[in-house]
C-alpha cells in the first residue's frame, strides 16, 4: 500500500515557517495523553513495587495533595526535559513540530522551563494565553513570549517525498483514480 | 608553360635555383631562438578564441566520434573497484537517505498527517483574520524565524 504523495508546497515547502495552532493544539493534546500515560503507568509501577518491597499497599490515588504535587513535578519535568534536549516533545515530534529561539537557533534548558512555566500560565488563563498563535505577528503563544521562542515546522521533508517516490513505481502518476469527466447522460448514451 | 622560350628558361631556373637555396636559408635559420624570442603570451592575447570556437560546427565533431567505441574501451569494472563505496555514503546523505526511504508504511502515514496538519493551520489561520478582519495585512508578516528561513521569504 502506498499513500498519496503529500503536495510539496505543505511539506518541503513549509521548513522552517512558524507552525499554526491546529498542529500545535493536536500536539500539545497528544503530549497531554503521552504524559498523563507515562504517569499512569508510573504510580501503578511504584504501588506494585511498594507492594513487593514492604508486603503492604500504598496507593498514591488515596493521597490526592501528593499526588497532585507529584504530577506537577512530572509535567514539569516531562516538558522541560524533551524541549531542553531537543526542542521537541512527544506529541511534537509525531506532528513535526520544534522549539526554536526567536532567532530560529536551538533553546537552552533555562528557555524550556520558562517556557514550561508560561505554558502553566497559558492553561491558567483558560486558554486566552495561546490566542497569540492566531493573531501574533510570528504566531507566537503567551509561553513563547515569556521564553523568547517561537515554534516551526520541522521534519525531514525531502527524505519523506524521495521514500514516497521510491516505493511509487510511477512518482508522476497520481495515486488517485482520475476524476470522471461531465458528460451529458444524451451524449453517454449515444457513444458507441 | 610561358610562351616565350626565354621566360620559360629563366622560369626553369629560378625554381631550380629556389630549390637548392631555400633549404639552404631553413636550415641556417635557428627556429629555436627565432621561438624564445616570441612572446606567445601576448600573441595568445591577441587571438579571439570566442570568434574561433564560433565557426568550429561541434556537432559535426561530435557526429565523427564513435562513442560506442570509447566506451567499449573503459574497464567500468576497474574504475567501480577503485571506488570506495563505504567512504562515499559516509561522505555524502545517501546513507540516511536509503535508510529513511526504507521504512514503514507509519512513516508515510506521518508525513501525509503533517501535510494535512499544516493545510489545516493555513485555514484555521485564514478565519482568524477574516473574525477580525484583518484580511491581507499578514501578507507581509514574516514566515519564519530568520535563521530557519532565507531572508528573501522572510521579508
Amino acid at each position: 500500500m502506498t499513500m498519496p504523495a503529500p503536495n510539496p508546497e505543505m511539506t518541503i515547502g513549509r521548513q522552517g515557517h512558524y507552525a499554526g495552532a491546529a498542529s500545535r493544539l493536536v500536539a500539545f493534546g497528544a503530549d497531554v495523553g503521552a504524559s498523563w500515560g507515562l504517569y499512569t503507568i508510573g504510580v501503578a509501577l511504584f504501588d506494585t513495587f511498594f507492594h513487593l518491597v514492604t508486603r503492604r499497599t500504598y496507593s498514591l490515588t488515596n493521597h490526592q495533595i501528593l499526588a497532585i504535587v507529584i504530577l506537577v513535578v512530572w509535567e514539569f519535568l516531562y516538558y522541560t526535559y524533551q524541549w531542553g534536549v531537543s526542542g521537541r516533545t512527544i506529541g511534537m515530534a509525531v506532528f513535526g513540530l520544534q522549539v526554536v529561539t526567536v532567532e530560529g537557533a536551538r533553546i537552552t534548558m533555562r528557555q524550556a522551563a520558562l517556557r514550561t512555566l508560561g505554558l502553566a500560565l497559558c492553561i491558567a488563563t483558560l486558554g486566552i494565553g495561546f490566542l497569540g498563535i492566531l493573531y501574533q505577528r510570528e504566531r507566537r503563544a503567551l509561553d513563547d513570549l515569556v521564553a523568547k521562542t517561537a515554534v516551526v515546522y520541522s521534519w525531514d521533508a525531502r527524505a519523506a517525498r524521495l521514500r514516497w517516490m521510491a516505493r511509487t513505481e510511477n512518482p508522476h502518476q497520481s495515486a488517485f483514480p482520475p476524476r470522471p469527466s461531465h458528460v451529458h447522460p444524451e451524449e453517454r448514451t449515444a457513444a458507441p | 608553360m610561358s610562351p616565350n622560350p626565354i621566360g620559360s628558361r629563366m622560369e626553369q631556373l629560378a625554381q631550380s635555383l629556389a630549390e637548392r637555396i631555400v633549404p639552404m636559408i631553413i636550415d641556417a635559420i635557428d627556429i629555436n631562438s627565432i621561438i624564445e624570442k616570441v612572446d606567445i603570451n601576448q600573441v595568445v592575447q591577441r587571438v579571439d578564441v570566442d570568434e574561433i570556437v564560433s565557426k568550429v560546427d561541434v556537432e559535426a565533431i561530435i557526429d565523427r566520434v564513435d562513442i560506442q567505441k570509447i566506451i567499449d574501451r573503459v574497464d567500468i569494472n576497474k574504475i567501480v573497484e577503485g571506488i570506495d563505496i563505504d567512504a562515499l555514503v559516509e561522505q555524502t546523505e545517501l546513507g540516511s537517505i536509503i535508510a529513511r526511504s526504507t521504512t514503514g508504511i507509519v512513516t508515510e502515514i506521518l508525513d501525509v498527517i503533517r501535510a494535512q496538519g499544516v493545510g489545516l493551520d493555513d485555514f484555521t489561520l485564514r478565519w482568524a483574520n477574516r473574525l477580525i478582519g484583518r484580511g491581507k495585512k499578514i501578507a507581509d508578516w514574516p514566515v519564519g524565524p530568520p535563521l530557519c528561513v532565507p531572508p528573501k521569504a522572510a521579508s
